[in-house]
Formats: structure tokens, C-alpha cells, sequence
């Protein structure tokens, strides 16, 4: 099953534990590959055995269905860790992530977004709460989403997200550069983001403070010519100021997944409006016209009762065409 | 010569009927106590002594045996002092042709001779009526709790002398005068739905909830007025029919916080703090058993202001008396039932910094933190409360606006009205409001329309609502839907019900 060559690669990183350089300087032979030895060879294919078992396969920068992309990224990993399923790395990959405090609304945004993405797509993405999590639960239900870890792919970080991960390994695939067993590290988050920005072929940033980690994400993507997405922001919430840092150095600015897929030439299909009449009709229009707005004032506005205006807003937000952003204010979705 | 005398015990809100006997025989003189007397009982005799002599009366220098009986009755408490010295006074034949029988004497003695008052008079006096006893001399300082009693000769008494004087006919006490309670006539509270700025909200939820009996949690940034909003509660409930007032005062009255009304005639507001402990929140004791918040709120609101702040085994103890309306406490003294049917209104941060969800500040808590302050406060917990509703933060122009907002009697007046309709509803059940109902009920008169029906199911996949919200929604649909007098749960009334659901979306 596994080639000559991918066992080699394989000896050295996984059964070695070889990093880099020393690891390529092992694998190399002139202008090939080196042969294993017997022995060598029987050692790598004990272990690949061994996290078969598992249920964890081995994929290496010489394995068939690496992913072209990440080849020619600057340091890309010799090998992979991955378990679920394995044919997700033959699509096309788009990465969405956001910082773990995302408020709200951009997190039901993000949420749609990889809803409908992931009908063109497949999602990658991390673990993390707030803005990866609203990827994953957006791309969840259909199953074609990658999560990639900072830490061995038997481990969970957050601890909180066990439960989701195993609804990951069932539906989609989990990534990590790391052997089972290692915890995170702080530079682990860094490495972690190179492969998501290498899967991809762009990248949208849903929420990212001025100091976010989500931002080198969002560099790698550059440095590698990847597309940058980014969601627009009120001044003075920090959450966004990277966000639109990124749009002021010229990402794409985006409100809905139509923004993404203009970019990549896809037309949407047009899907089945959902309609809002009466009561409703007049608060969307309100709310699309105004933006975020208080049910208080927006009953006023339009002449309704207080709870008459909250029943039309609990049915808007059924049909998924707005969303809660605390402190009883309301916004329109898209 | 032997005397009997009757007195009342306290056993939870039960009074039970105890004999004093005094036996004053020739011998050396002695003074026992036999009967399961506890220290404070055993004290009276000092006091006894003393107030008999300041009353100008003898103590009788005899052997003396004093039996309470039954004889197996833990007696506790200083309410036996006034049956102790009457007894004396009966055996020592200087109380000669005074009727005692048929009397029952309440009152702890100072040295002086003077009466003092006793806790629980309330709870003796309507056990003893209905043991068939009509005549009651109590302490003056108790006399309005007597008040209400009806149907009996109640004669307040300040001391001693005046209960000697009154028994050998020299100065009678005139009986008490009995009052008429008229419900609602006491009100004198001073929160009302009126002095709360703004918050339209929180206000149609808590006239919802009280419409319902629903529990309710409110989540805000701090300072925006929970409390106040909260302190309304007891103000838009119905009246208190004289029923509920006579036992929420016998609880009152066991508990020793009456005022000097007499009768509760308010339904209680209690807010203990965040480090009450399961005990004083449920009621125990190390014999006696004191009736507990949950007992003092009975009738009325628990309020529990800054819910996680609670010891979560506190908390988690109150889930059995939601469900049944009264606690049970074991303790070595016996087992004792009180009441404890509340209406539960808690509020909470959204997060440790109160800011999350909020949109002109910024929240600094890391995720884990806020699961971690949310999860104090368990499912199960979360499942009996029905209505969770944010609270708007205020601004400095609502503080100051002058528009006067809807009063507490004009909400209370729709809340009457949709009550009404649920006890046409629930004739002849235990059921008294919406919120009680269980499956059965909720089959019966929650049919919701296919219409309503499928808004359900589509609230249920787009909001990622837990299953067992259905049950809640549905029964806080039904009050809408009670409050807008439809007989059917329409689409609107569902729709709005779904609203007040926070902590069930993720």
C-alpha cells in the first residue's frame, strides 16, 4: 500500500523522529530517494501497521494524493498525520478561520458562509471556539471540511471540543503535523497555520484583533499567494481591527459567500428564496436599511408592539435571515 | 393537689396539644421537671419563681412535680412559662374557683411577671381551633397575629397579674377584636412597574412569567436594573387571597420575622445572599427545623440575584421543591414539611465581565472562562426556568427621560385576567397555572397547529434548540396566548415564545 519511497520518508520522520533538514538529508540519495534497508523497512511498516490499527493513516510529501498546493509552500511537512476521510485532500480547499472572541454575528455570518462554500469547497479550518468553530459548524453538516490540529491528532485542544472533533473524524478529516501524543506548543499554532494557509486556495478572516494569531494565518496566505478574504468591521471594536487592517492592505472585502465565489468564477446556484412578507418583510427591509437595531427602537420605528416586533424577529431568525447580536439588538443576515 | 393546664408545641406548622401537670405536695421542697423538657423549657423554672413573686403571688415552698405530657414530645422553647405558673398557681389552690379548663395559655414570662411574645402563635392558634379549644389567652405583644383568627375568644394578656386578675373574674380582659382580611387592601410596597426606566422587554417577560407561574432568569450587564425589575415581581402577582396570606404568616410566624401587622399581607420577596448555604436556603436546624428561604418565599418570589455566585449543591437542592412545591427536612427532631411553592427569579452576568454579547463594549473573558461561569448553573437546573430574557443596558437618557411607563396594576389587571382562564382550565386538578403543567396536560391543551407545529421544528434545526425546550416553549406559548385571550396557540404566540429562549441556543 505504501510505496518504497513513502516508507522512507516515513522511517525517517515518524520511527526516527527526524525533523527538517535532517530529515531530508536522510531521505535524499544523490537525486532519488534512498532504499531502506531490510531491517529499516520492516520497522517502518511495523509502525505504519501500528497506527493503522488505529485508524490513522501516514500521508508524506512523496505520497500520490499530497496536495499540490502545499508542495510549493516554502517548508512544507514531510509528513502528515490524518484520520477520517482521506479523498477531501483531492478538492479544492478553502480555509476560513477567526479568532477565538468573535462576536455574534460574525459568527453566524462565518457560519452561513461555510454553509454555502461548502457546496464548491471543501472547508479547513482549526478547533478553536469562536471563529473556527462557526466554520465547522457551518461546513459540519455536509461533511467536506478539514480541521488541522497543533497538536497530535489523538489529543484535543481545546479539551471542550472533544465531542466535535470525534463529529469531525466521523464527516470530514483532521490533520496534524504532529505525532499522536504531543500537546500544544506555543509555536505549534504557528506551524499549524502555514498548512492551512498551504491547503488553500484562499483564506477568509472572519474576526482578528490587532495582534491575532488568525493574522498569521492570514500572512502565510500572502507570502504564498494565496486570495485574502476578510469581513469589514465598525471602528473601534477591537475584534475586527485586523480584519480590516487586512482589507486596508488590500484583502478582498466580503459580506457574503458570493464575494468568494465571484473570485474564483463560480456562479452560485440560485437557491430558493426564502421570503419574509408582512411584519417581517418590513423589519428586514428596516434592518437591512439600518443595521444593527434594537427591537425597542425598531418597534417604534415601525409603528408595532414591542412583542409583536420580537415574535416577526424570532420567525426572521428561523428562516435564517437574522440573527441576535446580544443586548436584544437585531441584524439582518446577507 | 393536682392542676392541668393545656399549652401548644410547635412541630413544623403543626401545633400540638401538650398538658401541663403540677403536682404541690407536703415534703421537703423540691422542684422537678419530667416530661422530655429541653433546656430552655427546664430554665422556666427561674423565671417561673421570679415572676410569681414580682406578681405578688406565692411560690409554693412544697415538693413540686411538673409532667408535660405526652410524655415522649421533645418540648422546646419559652412558651410553656405562662401554662408552668398557672399550673402552680392552680395546684397551690391560690387560683380557687377560676376555670382553667378549656383554656389554652400561651406566653414566655420575664422575671418581672411580664408576658413576652412567642414565635409560631399563629400555626398554635389555628391547630388548637380545630382541635376544638375557643379560648386563648396569648401574649399582648401577639395580638394582631391573632387578629384573623375568627371563631374564638382570644384575650391578650400583658403579664401575669392581668391573667390572675382575669381568671378569678377581679379585672377580665376583653376579648380580642377580629379583623376581616380584604385582599389586595394592604398593599403598601413601594416598587412598582412604573419607576423602572425603559427595559420593554424584561418587562413583557416578567409579565409573562407571572402570568404562567413560569420561572424566569434575567442576563445583563450589571447595573442595568435586575433587582428593580425583580422587586416588581411580587407587585403584578395576584392578590393574596386570605388562604395563602394565613399560611404564608404561619410560616412567617414560625420563622419569628412577622412585622407588626399580624398577617403577611404582601406576597414575600426574598433575596438571600450568594453564600447561603443548602440549609438556610431549604430550612433545618439541629432539632427544631426552621422553615428555610425557599419556605419564606413560599407564595411569593425567590429572587437569587447573581446566580452562578450560588453554591452549585445549593442550587441543585432547589430542583426538588420547583418540582413539588414543599421541602421535606429530616433531622434527629423529626421529619418536618413546609410549604415552598415560588416563583423562582434569578439574574446573571452574561459572562465574568458582564460584557459579552454587548455591542459597544468589549468583552475581555477567553472562551473557556465563559463556559466556565455558564456551566455552574446545571441543565436540569436551566430546565425548570422558562422565560430567560436579556436585560438592555441602560442609558444615561433613560435614566433621565420623564415618559412615565405603565404601572404595576394595569399589568397586574392582565395577569388576573389570563389567570382566570387557566383556572376555568384546570377545574378540579392540582394544576394551577400553565407553568405546572406536565405531558399529559400539555397534549390536552397545547394543541399546536401544523402551522405551529413546523415553525417548531424549523426553530429546532436552525437554533440548534436542546429537546427538552420543547416542552417549555410550548408552555409559555400557551400564557401568550392566555394573555391575548386565543383560545388557540397561533403561529405569533409560538414565535414569541421561541424568543425567550437564551441559554438553549448554541
Amino acid at each position: 500500500m505504501y510505496s518504497s519511497e513513502e516508507k522512507t520518508v516515513i522511517y525517517a520522520s515518524a520511527v526516527k523522529g527526524m525533523n527538517g533538514r535532517h530529515a531530508l538529508a536522510f531521505i535524499r540519495d544523490g537525486s532519488g530517494v534512498r532504499r531502506l534497508s531490510e531491517k529499516e523497512e520492516a520497522e517502518a511498516s511495523a509502525c505504519i501497521g501500528a497506527f493503522e490499527k488505529k485508524g490513522i493513516f501516514l500521508l508524506t510529501f512523496l505520497s500520490e494524493d499530497y496536495p499540490e498546493s502545499l508542495k510549493y509552500i516554502s517548508d512544507p511537512p514531510l509528513l502528515l498525520y490524518g484520520a477520517g476521510r482521506r479523498e477531501l485532500l483531492g478538492k479544492r480547499k478553502f480555509c476560513i478561520v477567526g479568532s477565538r472572541i468573535t462576536p455574534p454575528w460574525a459568527e453566524k455570518v462565518g457560519r452561513k458562509i461555510a454553509e454555502e462554500l461548502s457546496e464548491y469547497f471543501v472547508i479547513v479550518t482549526g478547533l478553536a471556539e469562536g471563529g473556527d468553530a462557526a466554520a465547522i459548524a457551518g461546513a459540519l453538516p455536509k461533511g467536506d471540511l478539514i480541521s488541522v490540529l497543533p497538536c497530535g491528532i489523538d489529543m484535543c485542544y481545546p479539551a471542550a471540543h472533544a465531542a466535535l472533533k470525534e463529529k469531525i473524524l466521523k464527516k470530514g478529516l483532521v490533520l496534524s503535523e504532529y505525532p499522536p501524543g504531543t500537546g500544544t506548543a506555543k509555536f505549534s499554532f504557528h506551524q499549524r497555520n502555514r498548512i492551512l494557509a498551504g491547503l488553500s486556495e484562499g483564506v477568509l478572516v472572519i474576526s482578528a484583533g490587532a495582534k491575532s494569531g488568525t493574522l498569521i494565518t492570514a500572512g502565510r496566505a500572502l507570502d504564498y499567494g494565496r486570495d485574502v478574504f476578510a469581513f469589514p468591521y465598525n471602528i473601534g471594536i477591537s475584534q475586527g481591527e485586523g480584519c480590516n487592517g487586512l482589507i486596508k492592505a488590500g484583502a478582498y472585502l466580503t459580506l457574503s459567500s458570493g464575494d468568494i465565489l465571484s473570485v474564483y468564477g463560480i456562479e452560485p446556484q440560485e437557491k430558493e428564496e426564502v421570503s419574509a412578507e408582512g411584519d417581517e418583510g418590513r423589519i428586514l427591509t428596516y434592518l437591512r436599511e439600518n443595521g444593527e437595531t434594537h427591537v425597542a427602537a425598531l418597534a417604534e420605528a415601525l409603528n408595532m408592539r414591542i412583542f409583536e416586533a420580537s415574535a416577526a424577529l424570532s420567525a426572521l431568525e428561523i428562516k435564517g435571515l437574522a440573527t441576535k447580536s446580544g443586548g436584544n439588538k437585531y441584524a439582518a443576515l446577507s | 393537689m393536682i392542676a392541668k393546664i393545656v399549652c401548644y408545641a410547635l412541630s413544623g406548622l403543626e401545633g400540638i396539644p401538650v398538658e401541663v401537670e403540677a403536682d404541690v405536695n407536703k415534703g421537703v421542697p423540691s422542684y422537678d421537671m419530667v416530661g422530655l423538657p429541653d433546656a430552655a423549657v427546664k430554665e422556666s423554672k427561674e423565671r417561673v419563681r421570679s415572676a410569681l413573686k414580682n406578681s405578688g403571688l406565692l411560690f409554693p415552698m412544697n415538693r413540686i412535680t411538673i409532667n408535660f405530657a405526652p410524655a415522649d414530645l421533645k418540648k422546646e422553647g419559652a412558651a410553656f412559662d405562662l401554662a408552668i405558673a398557672i399550673s402552680l398557681l392552680k395546684a397551690s389552690e391560690q387560683l380557687l374557683g377560676a376555670d382553667v379548663k378549656d383554656i389554652v395559655f400561651l406566653g414566655e414570662l420575664a422575671l418581672t411577671g411580664d408576658i413576652r411574645p412567642i414565635n409560631g402563635l399563629l400555626p398554635i392558634l389555628i391547630s388548637a381551633k380545630s382541635h376544638g379549644f375557643t379560648k386563648f389567652i396569648i401574649p399582648a405583644e401577639n395580638a394582631e397575629e391573632a387578629r384573623y383568627l375568627g371563631g374564638a375568644e382570644v384575650y391578650p394578656a400583658a403579664s401575669l397579674g392581668d391573667v390572675v386578675r382575669h381568671l378569678v373574674g377581679m379585672q377580665p380582659i376583653p376579648p380580642l377584636d377580629m379583623k376581616e382580611f380584604i385582599p389586595g387592601q394592604h398593599k403598601k410596597g413601594t416598587a412598582d412597574l412604573r419607576y423602572v426606566k425603559g427595559q420593554p422587554i424584561a418587562r413583557r417577560a416578567l409579565e409573562i412569567a407571572v402570568a404562567g407561574g413560569h420561572n424566569m432568569l434575567m442576563s445583563g450587564p450589571p447595573g442595568t436594573g435586575k433587582t428593580m425589575l425583580a422587586r416588581c415581581l411580587p407587585t403584578v402577582m395576584p392578590d393574596l387571597s386570605f388562604e395563602e396570606a394565613l399560611e404564608i404568616t404561619k410560616i412567617h410566624s414560625v420563622a419569628g420575622i412577622l412585622g407588626g401587622d399580624g398577617i403577611v399581607t404582601e406576597r414575600p420577596f426574598r433575596t438571600p445572599h450568594h453564600t447561603a448555604t443548602t440549609v438556610s436556603m431549604c430550612g433545618g436546624g439541629n432539632k427544631i427545623v426552621h422553615p428555610g428561604e425557599i419556605s419564606l418565599a413560599h407564595g411569593g418570589v425567590l429572587f437569587l440575584d447573581e446566580l452562578p455566585e450560588y453554591k452549585r449543591s445549593t442550587l441543585e437542592a432547589l430542583r426538588q421543591p420547583l418540582e413539588d412545591g414543599c421541602i421535606t427536612v429530616s433531622r434527629a427532631g423529626g421529619t418536618f414539611t413546609y410549604p415552598a411553592r415560588f416563583m423562582l427569579c434569578a439574574s446573571m452576568n452574561p459572562c465574568p465581565c458582564g460584557n459579552y454579547g454587548s455591542t459597544d463594549r468589549t468583552c475581555t473573558c477567553t472562551p473557556a472562562e465563559i463556559r466556565r461561569y455558564r456551566r455552574k448553573i446545571s441543565g436540569p437546573l436551566l430546565d425548570r426556568i422558562d422565560l430567560q430574557v436579556e436585560v438592555d443596558n441602560i442609558t444615561y437618557d433613560d435614566l433621565t427621560s420623564e415618559d412615565v411607563s405603565e404601572d404595576s396594576a394595569a399589568v397586574q389587571k392582565r395577569v388576573n385576567a389570563a389567570r382566570r382562564i387557566q383556572r376555568v382550565r384546570f377545574e378540579g386538578t392540582d394544576i394551577h397555572t400553565n407553568a405546572e403543567m406536565g405531558e399529559k396536560e400539555i397534549q390536552e391543551f397545547c394543541a399546536l397547529t401544523r402551522e405551529g407545529d413546523k415553525i417548531l421544528r424549523d426553530a429546532f434545526d436552525r437554533m440548534k434548540l436542546s429537546a427538552r425546550a420543547r416542552a417549555r416553549i410550548i408552555k409559555v406559548a400557551r400564557t401568550i396566548a392566555d394573555l391575548d385571550a386565543c383560545e388557540d396557540i397561533l403561529p405569533r404566540h409560538v414565535f414569541e415564545a421561541v424568543s425567550y429562549r437564551l441559554y438553549d441556543k448554541i
